[in-house]
């Protein structure tokens, strides 16, 4: 049995130019960091079962891994050379297409605890790696690197994505007074509304020509963003998250609708600094950043939009940051096969 | 007499003021994610490395959450390894100098934990050995080492390097003793911290 974790994330600033149709012509940078809500995947051996089980939101039992319906799962399987004779579920602490990041947490997760199954240890680096080829080559959707590596890495980090493919990682150094009140300023909700990342992703793909240069303005914004929140000047990075906010909707027409626009003014009018739409847009995760005392007020304020709105789902979310990234939790060494 | 005193305090003040930080910050982050996902910290070194490894085990897993030892908050679990003069003598003598640490540490290591290893030199082999088997495993490592560094600084996640012409053993151990200090303070002052957060949060609440 083995049971491996992956961590969510927040992107500050930056998304987008860790797509390959970006960095391949102009250098990429994102700003994020990992949260404290988690994939899990779990693995079990079955040598004595010749069926691969995989269970998610729904449960699946066949003979060969090629006939498994999840898609990430079959391909990593086939991949690896993994036919039959184990059992995989995955747990999460909030509900996939939120827009923070959760489904390459499970990549990651997934790879780790496939390579674990099969006798190696990979790092955060590999399993980030591991988890881009999958999502991107084997699957073939149309997404970046940057929540691959926030989740294998953990904490608060600056991804750059060069021409060549390769990713350089930069911890972001807070000590623990400046991240707390950094959560003492953020106010994130869930909207309820939830979509593939894939999709605005798409569109914003299609769009690169169009919108290269705000994407070359987004990841010059990251060093500023960076300083700013290493000095704890938490309202100036409000105001960058703000600034990148506007220039991100003018990248796809789904990243923002109406309602997202009128619950994002809500909060603003109510004293929020900053903030923004948390992954691809399109609905998924709003994120504020207001004054401490300034923060219920902004939560209220929301809530009555929300009433009057068809959006039962939506939820606030408390978060806290982690340095952890991708980690083996147990690792139980199946005695039964080696006898 | 004033002069050789001030003379070797000179060159402990130097080496603090030129301690990197930036290492010791990712130092006190590998210690952070230790303690989230409840793993473990294996600490070793040799001679006045393992009295100080031993001091910052007594330390750490006393003081840091002394303020508030009722507190149901999960602790740190940080270990010396090995843990006994029995385990350290047997290794030695059957298996090799060389192993006393390594030996024992394969026993315990987990994916979830990180080590600490302190050398001044950071060529200490039976160090190095120990820290070949956390990397081979992915387990991060923190070295503290003295003089260039040697093979250990090469080896570790978070380099704390305490920059001193060779063989200045005196000032090298007592400045890990500094970041030792440092690391248990700021762990101290993170859980007070986080009691005093809680404690404003239940007033409000209230």
């Amino acid at each position: 049995m083995i049971v491996v974790r992956a961590p969510m994330r927040i992107s500050f600033v930056g998304g987008g130019t860790d797509l390959p149709d970006f960095y391949r012509r102009s250098p990429g940078a994102v700003i994020s960091t990992a949260i404290d809500k988690f994939v899990f995947v779990v693995i079990n051996r079955t040598p004595l079962i010749d069926k691969v089980s995989a269970r998610y939101s729904i449960s699946e039992t066949v003979d060969h891994a090629s006939e498994l319906q999840h898609t990430r799962i079959r391909a990593a399987l086939m991949d690896l050379g993994i036919d039959t004779g184990l059992e995989i579920a995955s747990f999460a602490s909030l509900p996939a297409k939120t827009g923070i990041g959760s489904s390459s947490s499970f990549s990651v997760a997934l790879m780790k605890g496939l390579n674990a199954y099969l006798g190696k240890n990979i790092g955060p680096r590999e399993a980030a790696e591991a988890a881009s080829r999958l999502e991107i080559e084997l699957v073939g959707e149309p997404i970046g690197k940057q929540d691959q590596y926030a989740a294998a890495f953990g904490g608060f980090n600056v991804f750059r994505f060069q021409a060549d493919g390769s990713v350089d990682v930069e911890p972001v150094l807070l000590d623990y007074r400046k991240r707390l009140a950094l959560e003492q300023h953020m106010v994130v909700f869930f909207t309820g509304i939830t979509r593939f990342a894939s999709t605005v992703l798409g569109e914003q793909k299609a769009n690169i020509d169009k919108t290269f240069s705000t994407l070359q303005d987004m990841a010059a914004m990251v060093p500023e963003f960076k300083l700013r929140l290493e000095d704890g000047d938490f309202e100036a990075i409000a105001r960058m998250l703000h600034e990148g906010w506007l220039r991100k909707k003018g990248l796809a027409s789904g990243v923002s609708s109406s309602l997202i626009d009128c619950l994002y003014e809500t909060a603003m009018r109510a004293g929020a600094w900053g903030g923004k739409v948390l992954g691809a847009g399109g609905g998924g995760c709003l994120m504020f950043l207001a004054p401490p005392d300034r923060r219920e007020h902004v939560r209220k304020a929301v809530w009555d939009v929300v009433r009057t709105a068809n959006l039962p789902d939506f939820k606030d979310i408390p978060v806290r940051f982690v340095q952890s990234g991708a980690e083996a939790l147990y690792q139980h060494s199946d005695f039964a096969t080696k006898l | 007499m004033k002069s050789y005193i001030l003379n070797f305090s000179a060159k402990v003040e130097q080496a603090i003021r030129e301690l990197p930080q930036e290492e010791i910050g990712r130092a006190l982050n590998i210690l952070q994610a230790v303690y989230e996902r409840d793993g473990r910290i294996y600490v070793f070194g040799n001679g006045g490395s393992l009295a100080l490894a031993t001091h910052w085990v007594a330390d750490f897993n006393k003081t840091v959450f002394s303020q508030n030892l009722g507190h149901s908050r999960q602790r740190f679990q940080t270990i010396r390894v090995p843990t006994t003069e029995e385990e350290l003598t047997a290794w030695a003598n059957d298996v090799g100098y060389d192993y006393v640490f390594s030996g024992p540490l394969e026993n315990y290591l987990q994916d979830s934990d990180a080590v600490i290893a302190i050398s001044s030199s950071g060529n200490s082999i039976n160090v190095i050995k120990a820290v070949e088997l956390a990397r081979s495993r992915h387990v991060p490592v923190i070295a503290l080492s003295g003089f260039d560094g040697g093979i250990l600084n090469t080896l570790a996640d978070a380099k704390v390097l305490v920059a001193t012409d060779k063989g200045e053993y005196g000032v090298v151990e007592s400045v890990h003793g500094v970041v030792l200090h440092l690391m248990t303070q700021y762990f101290k002052d993170y859980f007070k911290h986080l009691d005093t957060l809680e404690a404003e949060r239940s007033v409000t609440i209230a």
